[in-house]
Formats: structure tokens, sequence, C-alpha cells
């Protein structure tokens, strides 16, 4: 993930934090410890951001490998840079699947005049996980680069309810269940991506203020913390 | 003129400052300190005072343009200022940050894709 910058058009805040474990990776977003953990953050998870207390900046690779954590006496201890502006914009790759590859492409099967639903193949399954209240866009035919809202899905039906134009067979399509307002998101396993194919309706508290909607390979959203550790803490 | 070379006497004060992590060691030169953060390609921060003596493309670092000043202790002077300069190692940058530049790149590209009829 990337840090696009603050709603209060602020500098950025940095700090250094000491780990609590091995495996940071710059781009994640970290969290504070919990009680009795044995530094001052942690790593998020793919499906939890709670008490988010910035996202890392670097891991302290020291000539090709990495600082580690540890808790030997005398080894260096892990101190890592973070930004910590509570209200940071944080932007993030969109992707398929746990590891992180490209957004899956659909192609429409049955043509709408109507443009008011994208047919696709069996295989899709636009309600497992549920895209409901997501976003689908166009990357090819007569409505390539529009989106829409999508407001029902079926397993390969998705309707909207503003029309596109009329779409064709063969016509590609892209769809997330990430849309503007939602305030849940799933991240790939190494917590750097944020995944089209997961349920919107729970998962880490990161909502999503905008979307890049461009390709397989370079579409983004813009996503902002629900759970800092600086503002009011649940 | 010849010098003493005395071995320096620690007092458990000054012990337990210099193991304090966060921060350039007690009586360690600054330039030293800010070597070792850019070998460890950790970020380092820079305040108005000690910026101009860092040379980030020496050592392949990128200094921060699209936020001119960052707040953070700097890693010179280890004094709390909210007009630091950035520094990131080069290859973790993109890694890190988005620049205007990079999606203006994007958009344009995304432009053109849309006129030769995919994206």
């Amino acid at each position: 993930m990337q840090y696009l910058g603050a709603f209060s058009g602020n500098s950025p805040v940095i700090k250094r934090y000491k780990a609590s474990a091995t495996g940071y990776v710059p781009g994640i977003i970290m969290a504070a410890s919990v009680a009795g953990a044995s530094g001052q953050m942690s790593t998020s998870t793919t499906t939890a951001v709670t008490d988010t207390i910035g996202i890392l900046l670097d891991n302290g690779n020291l000539q090709g490998a990495s600082v580690l954590y540890s808790t030997t006496q005398g080894s260096e201890e892990a101190v890592f840079g973070v930004i910590v502006n509570p209200d940071a914009i944080i932007r993030a790759q969109m992707v398929t699947g746990a590891t992180g590859t490209a957004v899956t492409a659909e192609t429409v099967t049955t043509a709408a005049s109507n443009g008011l639903t994208i047919t696709a193949t069996g295989a899709a399954n636009f309600t497992s996980p549920e895209k409901d209240e997501g976003t689908v866009w166009y990357t090819s035919g007569a409505n390539v680069g529009k989106s829409r809202k999508i407001t029902s899905t079926a397993a390969t039906v998705i309707t909207v309810i503003v029309p596109f134009a009329a779409n064709a067979v063969g016509d590609t399509f892209l769809s997330s269940g990430a849309a503007i307002g939602l305030r849940f998101v799933t991240t790939t396993t190494d917590l750097l991506k944020l995944r089209t194919d997961a349920i919107n309706t729970s998962g880490a508290a990161l909502a999503v203020i905008d979307l890049e909607l461009n390709g397989t390979a370079d579409s983004y959203a813009h996503l902002t913390y629900q759970d800092c550790v600086w503002n009011y803490t649940t | 003129m010849a010098e003493l070379l005395l071995k320096k006497q620690w007092t458990r004060h000054t012990y337990l400052a210099d193991q304090e992590v966060g921060g350039k060691k007690a009586g360690r030169a600054a330039g030293g300190w800010v070597s070792d953060l850019a070998a460890q390609k950790k970020v380092i921060t820079l305040c108005q005072h000690c910026t101009h003596k860092f040379n980030p493309a020496r050592v392949n670092y990128r200094k921060e343009k699209e936020f001119p000043v960052c707040q953070a202790k700097c890693d010179g002077c280890s004094t709390f200022d909210p007009y630091c300069s950035l520094y990131i190692a080069d290859d973790l940058y993109t890694q890190v940050r988005s620049t205007a530049e990079e999606r203006r790149a994007l958009a344009r590209s995304r432009e053109t894709r849309i006129k030769q009829g995919f994206l």
C-alpha cells in the first residue's frame, strides 16, 4: 500500500516504533500492539486493522537483509518508521485472490440492450463472495471505462440501476466488492493489496473513499482508517 | 601536540541512555548514524539545519518532493521539527508512496487505452 496524502492536507508525521515480531514489510498498515506484546506495533491482518497506528515505511534492510526482530540479548532492536497521520489516505492496488493476482476479467455472454444487466459465464458467481453494493466497470466494448454501482446480484448476473449503453457478447468487464463509502475490505496475505473477490460487509476496517478503475493490473482503491488508535478507539 | 586518549567512563545513566533506541546513540557522530540508517534503507528525516549535509543520490535515496516537509525527529540533531525533509530508499519508494506524477501517467495511459477500445 502507498501513502497518498491526508484529508487535512497536513504534512506526514513520522515516528519510529518498536516492532513486536518478524515479517514486517514496507507498505503494510500497522496496528498498536496488544497488552503484553514485546514491541509497540504489530501487523494488521487480512481482515482486521484494529487500533491502526499508520503505514510502515521501512523494515530496516541491512545491505539486502532485513534487520530482524529479535529477543536475544545484545541484538539490535527492530525500530521502523511509520507515517502516523490518523486521517491518512492510503492507496492499494485491487487484485483477485489471497496471493494478489490480476483482477479477474469476465466476459459478457448475453447482450442486454437496456444496459441494466451484465451476464457472464457460470464460473463468475457474483454472489459468492457477494458483490452487491460493489462496483462494476467495463474494460472493452461500447462501455469501456464506464462504471456503475452494483445494486443486486445473481450467480452470473450483475444488475445496476443507472443503465450503461447496450452491451454486446464478448465485452469484458471487471467487478469488485469495494465501493465508495463501504467500510470493510479484505487484503491479500502479504497485506499489501486489496482483494476485489471479498465480501464488503465485514473485514478490515478501512473505508473506500475513491477508486481508480483501470485494467486488470492497474486499478486502485483509496482507503482511510476506520479504527485508528489516535482517535476514539472501539 | 600530544593528545591523551582516555577510555570513556560510563555511568549507569549514560549507559542506559546509550542503549535507548529510536535515535542517535550518545556520543555518536550524526554523519555515521545517518549512514547506518541509509545502509539499512530506513526512512531518514532531517531538519532544515541538517538536511543540506545529506546527499540522497549518493546512497540511493529519494527526497520526498510532493510533501516538502514532514513532522519528525531529525536523525541528525535528534530534535523534533515540523519542517523536516523526508528521504526514502529509492527501491522502497514506489512501495510506500504514490505520487501525482505516477497517477498522472496512469491517467494518460487510461485515456489512450480507452481510445483504443480496451482498458
